[in-house]
């Protein structure tokens, strides 16, 4: 194959928003060693300020309609990729609002951490835009390389340095299984971009797919490779872990959604079974679980890989809608999990503890922090008004249209034994009495984090069309993609009474 | 006013909600003035609803549609019916009253107010929905103010305060979800009862959708989905997609009405409950249950319907006998009320199974006359226990002394419980026992021995409160005397009695929803024969007058077809 290099600085275009964020990335370096009496918090909000900006090019984007593919169809910018990138960048926006104080833990390099949390979210947007497997595979270690620094951030804590080395090792292990099933499949088909892929299915290329599948479940955190996840989110530093728990999956969804809707669109009928049993597992496994957690962050971890499980449901659809439905819930997901870990960040700050206990009375000591949580945690549930119901709905709607019965009855089940666990922490805020009444207080940031939450939890909610109008239009490109699904019963006979 | 009362009356509340979370808790008369506000709004916009509501023209009135989503085909498609308008009617009186019930809470009034308002709002949304979507919005979003009234400022049963010794504490905080009768605490019995309405409500929501994809319609629109929605006759695991849909519909939503034997939840969240909760709770929110089944059920499938329908007629003999069995030997004040409302829904299912047009209707206007009913007993239990801090029977006694006025209206709640003549529950009930007589007579002797039996606990329960000896520590117990006090008990009785003398209008505005419903059902449509216009032409042609039409029925409503008459012999 042979890559035509030839471009125009108008095709460069494309690339606007990472060359800018690449420029800024250099800059925040630059001031934090030119003037390093500088508060930190300053550096927090240039680098907002620089997302900020991105974030506005990207609509702007949105908005004129702009795309097209770059260096040989390795980088292409469509609406899809625009809103994973839109994404990924309001994900890193609000962690970093929330960061702004937590950074005063750290003993080194304080500096070096906003430039890490900026690198990872640059190589998270050319995720969104990776259009084949060797772009795939670069985007995805280089995101992943800041984050492996990030995980371990708390020197001094052991869990910390733990939680950073159990993920450094299982996510070489992925990307070696990643790298394996790319030469794989590349030696199969002789191609690298998805849409030009003509598979057969030879052994080669499933189990180059399935060592693909399982690197891109490693990241997103499915069932059956989670076993990361609760340790390296319990380590982790809180900020980090609310990070990791968005941006990454967000970014790899819109790669698993390349790769099945266009690279494995006719085989169809076989994947939507590994993606039916993935997707149970994920949901009834992590939701047993969750029960049993103690811990706050670890909660939010299980209850993340049921969720996945969830977004799993409208990727086994397999069809338009439920793409759509993915991207919307994704949208409800965002909101709620980035409030539900800003309200931890706090809680943890002012009493100094995860555990779940100690959230006790949270209702008498900051009212405006136990109802922020009530609704993230309700959200999270899929409970009416809020965003998250009307995400479940959606899916469970495109996975019906394909009918898709035990998946939605499973998902169902899971939805009441989520709604214990999420309530458990309920009671402990609102029925239990606190055992140190004093007043919870909030940074400013952290208090704009949480008002960002509630309002798109609540919006999105009630009003939901114009941000259902907008994914809508950012997966046109599988409007075409429409194949019989095997397990469909039968169009209905006419009426007889 | 006009066209949008119904914006009102669903939108008041919500607006008094958010009012709320301005106004500081250190101002509670602003508090309960602003819920009182908005509950008062609500109030006159439904009896406006009630009392505009036109009978000629009949069907769904004051409809407002705003669509919501396309993709989904979902709109916020609000109307109501003779059937829904009682119902919105009762649960706007029901939270007017439970605002000033729950007058004198101290703790977090702010919260308990918002609360309350949700949970009304979200309950009379479900009462106004002509959309499944929102239907089960409202329905869900009912749910959890529940888990945070009880939670919050509920009370535990005497028999788990006096578990103090190590190993009952251990015990009782356990979760022996089955075996720990009358030993609650209220954050169980408020788990318990989210937990199984949200799990029956999913059930509920496996139905709708089922309903939604194999319609085909793309549309979650009630009206719609009736007229066009062909679900009949698709062969699915060894029996036919109806009466699965059917069965979910129906189990899924009866949790909450509560049938036997998915009672359990709803006893033990009554009386951990703060009051007004309680009414609301056993005086509208469990009707929720049955009006949903007539929406959803009995609306889109009105043929699978008429074939289901005695699964409920043999449920409702234990809803009624046991219910009633286990108030008569409950030991604590909301427990028997509880129970007492468990077994009375059972009426409202007998109502609804004999399908004809004098049950259902008496099955609805139960439904109101029970609201009321029960909301007095509740609110005076509250009241009881507020003085005494026991819902403990055989530690109380003698209280008509401290306080006559409660003792009073108790026995006029406990009549009208009953179904006293001169009450509505006397209509309602009447009318359920003659309307299924001719098909289910057995069930018919349950009922009336229920009602001997809800003689007995009733006055059972009013002698151990009321009279006998007083013990000494309740001599601080006083009366209700101011105006708030009185005023909840009175609407509520003066509705009562009201009705119970003048049943003509609620009678009429319940059998012009009644009417067309069991047009529809009763019809026995001839297999295959008939092409779908064909059909149409049975349904909708306009005949003389039936033996059906046995009151002052606007005339044109009461055509039905002769196969109804059939179906009511």
């Amino acid at each position: 194959m042979t890559f035509s290099l030839t471009m125009s600085l108008a095709d460069l275009l494309l690339l606007l928003p990472e060359i800018f964020l690449t420029c800024w990335l250099c800059l925040i370096l630059i001031v934090d060693f030119a003037f390093p009496r500088m508060s930190k918090d300053q550096l927090a909000f240039l680098s907002v300020g620089g997302l900020v900006a991105t974030f506005a090019c990207l609509t702007w984007f949105d908005v004129a309609h702009i795309s097209g593919t770059l260096f040989g169809n390795m980088f292409v910018l469509d609406r899809m990729a625009i809103f994973f990138k839109m994404f990924v960048v309001a994900t890193t926006t609000l962690v970093i609002l929330v960061s702004v104080q937590y950074v005063d833990r750290f003993t080194f390099f304080r500096g070096e951490y906003y430039v890490l949390v900026v690198m990872s979210s640059l190589g998270m947007m050319f995720m969104s835009s990776a259009n084949d497997l060797l772009s795939l595979f670069v985007s995805l270690e280089f995101s992943t390389l800041g984050f492996y620094v990030l995980v371990g951030y708390l020197r001094e804590d052991l869990a910390s340095n733990e939680a950073g080395l159990k993920f450094f090792i299982l996510g070489v292990f992925a990307a070696a299984l990643l790298a394996y099933g790319i030469s794989l499949v590349y030696g199969e088909t002789g191609k690298l971009v998805f849409s030009e892929m003509h598979l057969t299915a030879t052994s080669g290329t499933i189990i180059g797919f399935l060592l693909i599948f399982t690197a891109l479940g490693f990241k997103i955190g499915a069932v059956p490779f989670h076993s990361w996840i609760p340790d390296t989110y319990h380590g982790a530093p809180t900020p980090v872990t609310a990070f990791l728990s968005l941006a990454p999956k967000g970014a790899a969804l819109a790669i698993l959604l390349r790769i099945f809707f266009v690279a494995l669109a006719t085989f169809k009928p076989v994947w939507i079974v590994l993606l039916v049993a993935v997707s149970i597992l994920s949901m009834t496994y992590a939701n047993i679980v969750a029960i049993a957690q103690r811990n706050i962050k670890r909660l939010l971890a299980y209850s993340g890989i049921a969720q996945i499980g969830n977004v799993l449901i409208g990727l086994a659809a397999g069809t338009k809608m439920g793409s759509d439905a993915i991207l919307f819930y994704l949208l409800a997901y965002l909101f709620a999990n980035i409030g539900a870990f800003a309200v931890v960040i706090a809680v943890g700050q002012a009493i100094g503890s995860e555990e779940i206990d100690d959230y006790s009375g949270l209702n008498r000591r900051s009212p405006f922090l136990a109802f922020a949580m009530l609704l993230f945690l309700l959200s999270l549930a899929g409970v009416p008004p809020l965003a998250g119901f009307i995400g479940k709905l959606y899916i469970f709607v495109a996975a019906i249209k394909e009918g898709l019965y035990t998946l939605i009855t499973v998902a169902l089940i899971n939805i009441v034994i989520s709604m214990y666990y999420y309530l458990v922490i309920v009671k402990k805020m609102y029925i239990n009495e606190p055992i140190d009444p004093s007043p919870v207080s909030i940074s400013g940031p952290m208090k704009t984090v949480i008002y960002v939450g509630l309002a798109g939890t609540l919006v999105i909610g009630i009003y939901p069309q114009p941000f259902i109008d907008w994914i809508i239009d950012a997966t046109l490109m599988f409007s075409n993609f429409t194949t019989q699904s095997t397990t469909a019963i039968p169009p209905t006979p006419p009426f007889g009474g | 006013m006009g066209e949008h009362a119904l914006l009102y009356i669903l939108f008041a509340p919500f607006v008094g909600a958010l009012a709320l979370i301005l106004v500081s808790n250190r101002q509670p008369l602003l508090v309960r003035g602003i819920a009182a506000g908005s509950a008062f709004v609500s109030l006159i916009a439904s009896i406006f609803v009630f009392y505009a509501y036109d009978l000629d023209k009949g069907g769904f009135q004051f409809v407002q549609k705003f669509e919501w989503s396309r993709e989904l085909g979902i709109s916020l498609h609000l109307g109501v019916d003779g059937i829904a308008t009682p119902l919105v009617l009762a649960s706007a009186i029901l939270l007017f009253t439970g605002v000033f019930v729950s007058w004198h809470i101290k703790d977090r009034t702010k919260e308990f107010y918002i609360w309350l308002l949700i949970l009304a709002a979200a309950t009379i949304g479900v009462f106004m929905s002509l959309d499944l979507f929102f239907l089960y919005f409202f329905y869900e979003m009912s749910v959890i103010p529940m888990y945070l009234l009880l939670g919050m400022w509920g009370s535990h049963t005497k028999k788990y305060l006096e578990m103090t010794d190590p190993e009952g504490l251990k015990l009782r905080d356990s979760v022996g979800f089955i075996l720990n009768f009358g030993s609650n605490s209220k954050e169980y019995a408020a788990m318990k009862l989210v937990l199984f309405l949200s799990a029956f409500a999913v059930v509920a929501l496996m139905g709708i959708l089922l309903i939604y994809k194999y319609a085909g319609l793309n549309t979650f629109d009630i009206l719609v989905l009736r007229e066009q929605a062909k679900l009949m006759n698709i062969p699915v695991l060894g029996t036919t997609l109806d009466k699965i849909i059917w069965v979910l519909i129906f189990f899924g939503f009866a949790s909450i009405a509560p049938l036997w034997p998915l009672h359990s939840w709803s006893p033990v969240g009554h009386a951990a409950a703060p009051a007004a909760t309680s009414m609301l709770h056993a005086g509208v929110l469990m009707k929720l249950g049955h009006f949903s089944i007539i929406r959803v059920a009995f609306e889109i499938l009105p043929d699978t319907t008429r074939e289901m329908m005695p699964i409920a007629a043999v449920l409702c003999i234990f809803s009624i006998m046991y219910g009633g069995f286990v108030a008569f030997y409950a030991k604590d004040t909301k427990y028997v009320i509880g129970y007492s409302s468990s077994s009375h829904m059972g009426y409202v299912f007998l109502g609804m199974a004999a399908l004809n047009y004098i049950s259902l209707t008496g099955a609805v206007i139960y439904m109101f006359a029970h609201a009321m009913a029960t909301g007095m007993l509740f609110a005076m239990a509250g009241w009881v226990y507020d003085q005494t801090h026991t819902r403990d029977l055989p530690s109380l006694g003698g209280l008509s002394n401290k306080m006559p006025f409660i003792s009073a209206c108790f026995i006029v709640g406990c009549m009208a419980s009953i179904g006293m003549p001169g009450t509505v529950n006397f209509i309602a009930e009447i009318m359920i026992i003659v309307g299924s007589w001719n098909k289910y007579p057995l069930q018919v002797i349950v009922a009336v021995l229920g009602i001997v039996l809800t003689m007995a606990y009733l006055f059972k329960m009013m002698r151990s409160m009321f009279y006998g000896p007083m013990s000494q520590k309740y001599s601080h117990a006083h009366d209700a005397v101011g105006v708030v006090d009185r005023l909840p008990l009175l609407v509520m009785i003066t509705v009562t009695v009201g009705f119970g003398l003048f049943p003509m209008h609620l009678y009429d505005v319940v059998r012009s929803g009644v009417n067309p419903l069991i047009a529809r059902i009763t019809q026995v449509v001839p297999v295959a024969s008939h092409e779908q216009d064909q059909l149409n032409v049975t349904r909708e042609a306009p005949e003389s007058p039936s033996k059906a039409d046995l009151t002052a029925v606007p005339s044109h409503l009461a055509h039905v077809t002769p196969h109804s008459i059939r179906g009511l012999e």
